[in-house]
């Protein structure tokens, strides 16, 4: 186990910029999601601490000690690939003992290990197979069990999960945060899915064109999103937002005037922020004619518009309304977020 | 694959098959029946495709006409010396244009290439001066070079090079992780799942080795240094004739390393492709 620190780490493919000085402190034993949109640089950071990409600023510290220009051997860490990345040409037993037998272990301490590996993720039975005789999970396990094998200072996972179906992911995903709580081993894990980031960190690290955007908790993220871009991006539907200006009354939007309950100037321009799941139905509420709903059982998935705005709401009562209906909706007044229109950043 | 087809366009398909097979088949089949066939035999018309009377003393005659076990020993040992030489320098030099990052490296890799273009027919005058200056007329060597460092290299170094091309970059890069150089990494992981393109690259430099006639012509003159192609066409009579029915009896015996060659590198292709880690 050991703390990772990134120092001002800048990365550039010839004149082109990927990575803006990025600066995170991650503390020993814990758990790190880095997450962000397709080509957000979230892989390349990912792969810059492994070693696998030559960093070209900054400094990249693992257990105190600046690997910037160490080989990812001489890292002590342990990565888990979205492709699994398992040899074929091996048995998962040789595969997961590979890195001890090319750094001197003897056949015993192998073996050993091996068996404790495949003991936790349930691998035992499937030593002696090749990796073309597995399914995804199993693959899966294979490759976490190779890089827990070693005992490193910390694991690293490039979206370890994308080639798994839903419900295999779900299951896989329990499976890796119960292993970090097991073994306690430094991890930072990349992914593009928010539910696996919220589900799994310990802290998040949101990406966006190179530069980070916000680093903390899953729920402060979620509780109060540093900018729009953050708001947007954690949350499952995304956050609604509806551009207007703070006035006497409220947020006035076109034909709508939203209730807030904030210390913004009036006559701010900005963007109001209210996630799908913070709207309840409520007879004295703002009117919003439905243009489609999705029922999903546990809860109602309504999209509609709102003073002409579309926006969704999701709520936990079975909605016996049809397209075209009107329903009466109500903002959590705790729940409301404001950004400043020309920055995005958050207001309240 | 799994097919839809009905039993009858099955069978329709597998008589069409039959049908084509007969020009491939018909060949090899006449050479073998007729190199035991008495000479006087092998023209008859219609074409016997059964003897009606064996001779076996031919395959006796090839041995007592030519040093033809010394000749069957120079073309084997060249052809394995060769195959040898080519997968190792193919697979290194394709690994490296696929893989390693080295200034100029496309462009050094088409001129590489450009050595495809030029026939072997333009450059063994010039090769024979070389060799003539290295005193290795009526050698093997040339027969061992000039493939190993040729054309066929050329193609072999192309086919490792796509192969290495096409192999996930991740697998090296978790070997990388795993403690392997680069040199560990081609050995223990990148060469082992190439056995398919290596398969290729066997028959194919085999086949040519094997085969190998301008060459041989050239740079030999002593029936003690021929190889098999040479030998075969010296199975003459005392007017020039072919004695056809002993040469073919040296064919079939020079067809059978091929034969072989190929039946066992076929099933390493097979192998070779059925084996694939990557995500499924």
């Amino acid at each position: 186990m050991a703390p990772v620190t990134l120092k001002s780490v800048t990365k550039s493919y010839g004149a082109t910029p990927v990575l803006h000085g990025i600066d995170i402190d991650i503390t020993d034993g814990e758990f790190v999601v880095l997450v962000g949109p397709s080509g957000c640089g979230k892989s390349t950071l990912l792969r810059m601490i492994a070693g696998l990409e030559t960093i070209t600023g900054g400094a990249i510290e693992i257990g105190g000690r600046v690997v910037n220009d160490l080989e990812p051997k001489d890292r002590d860490i342990a990565m888990v690939f979205q492709n699994y990345a398992l040899y074929p040409h091996m048995t998962v037993a040789t595969n997961m003992g590979f890195s001890l037998e090319h750094r001197g272990g003897s056949k015993a301490e192998i073996a050993e290990r091996v068996q404790w590996a495949a003991g936790i993720l349930g691998l035992t039975h499937l030593l002696d197979r090749y990796p073309g005789q597995l399914s995804g999970g199993q693959r899966q396990r294979v490759a976490m069990g190779r890089a827990i094998v070693r005992n490193p200072q910390v694991f690293l996972f490039d979206e370890p999960l994308s080639n798994l179906d839903a419900k295999l992911r779900v299951v896989m995903r329990g499976e890796i945060k119960g292993l970090h709580q097991r073994l306690g081993v430094t991890t930072v894990y990349v992914t593009h899915d928010q539910v696996e980031a919220m589900t799994m960190a310990d802290r998040i690290v949101v990406m966006n064109g190179g530069k980070v955007e916000q680093v903390g908790a899953p729920l402060d993220l979620y509780d109060r999103p540093a900018n729009l871009f953050v708001a947007g991006f954690i949350g499952s539907p995304s956050m609604n937002f509806i551009e207007g200006v703070v006035t006497n009354e409220g947020f006035a939007a076109l034909d709508v005037t939203l209730p807030l309950t904030n210390s913004a100037p009036i006559g701010t321009k900005a963007t109001y922020g209210i996630r799908p799941e913070h709207l309840t139905l409520a007879a004295d509420g703002l009117p919003a004619k439905i243009a489609l709903i999705e029922p999903m059982g546990s809860e109602t998935q309504v999209t509609m518009t709102l003073g002409g705005h579309t926006i969704t709401g999701v709520f936990r009562e079975r909605i016996a309304a049809r397209p075209g209906d009107t329903i009466h909706v109500r903002p959590d007044m705790n729940a409301i977020h404001l950004f400043e229109a020309a920055t995005g950043l958050r207001i309240q | 694959m799994k097919t839809d087809l009905s039993p009858r366009m099955k069978t329709a398909l597998y008589g069409l098959m039959c049908v084509l097979l007969i020009p491939f088949v018909f060949p090899t089949w006449w050479m073998i029946t007729s190199s035991v066939k008495p000479i006087s035999d092998i023209f008859a018309f219609p074409p016997d495709l059964w003897p009606r009377r064996f001779d076996f003393s031919t395959y006796a005659q090839v041995f007592e006409l030519q040093p033809f076990a010394r000749q069957y020993w120079n073309s084997a040992y060249i052809a394995a010396l060769v195959t040898g030489g080519t997968m190792v320098i193919s697979s290194m030099a394709g690994y490296a244009f696929a893989r390693i990052k080295f200034p100029f490296s496309n462009a050094i890799f088409m001129v590489v290439l450009l050595g495809l273009l030029i026939p072997s027919e333009v450059t063994i005058v010039p090769l024979f001066q070389i060799f003539l200056g290295w005193g290795m007329i009526n050698t093997h060597w040339p027969l061992i070079l000039v493939p190993i460092f040729g054309a066929p290299s050329v193609f072999a170094t192309f086919v490792m090079r796509q192969f290495f091309i096409a192999l996930p970059v991740e697998l090296e890069e978790a070997a990388r992780v795993d403690g392997l150089g680069r040199f560990k990494i081609f050995w223990t992981i990148a060469l082992p799942l190439a056995k398919p393109a290596l398969g290729a690259v066997a028959i194919f430099t085999f086949l040519h080795s094997w085969n190998l006639y301008l060459e041989p012509i050239v740079f030999l003159s002593s029936t003690q240094m021929f190889t098999l192609p040479q030998a075969l066409t010296q199975f003459t009579d005392a007017y020039g004739g072919a004695m056809w029915n002993i040469q073919l009896a040296a064919a079939t015996m020079t067809a059978i390393p091929v034969l072989l060659v190929f039946i066992v590198a076929q099933k390493q292709f097979v192998e070779g492709l059925a084996h694939t880690g990557l995500k499924g």
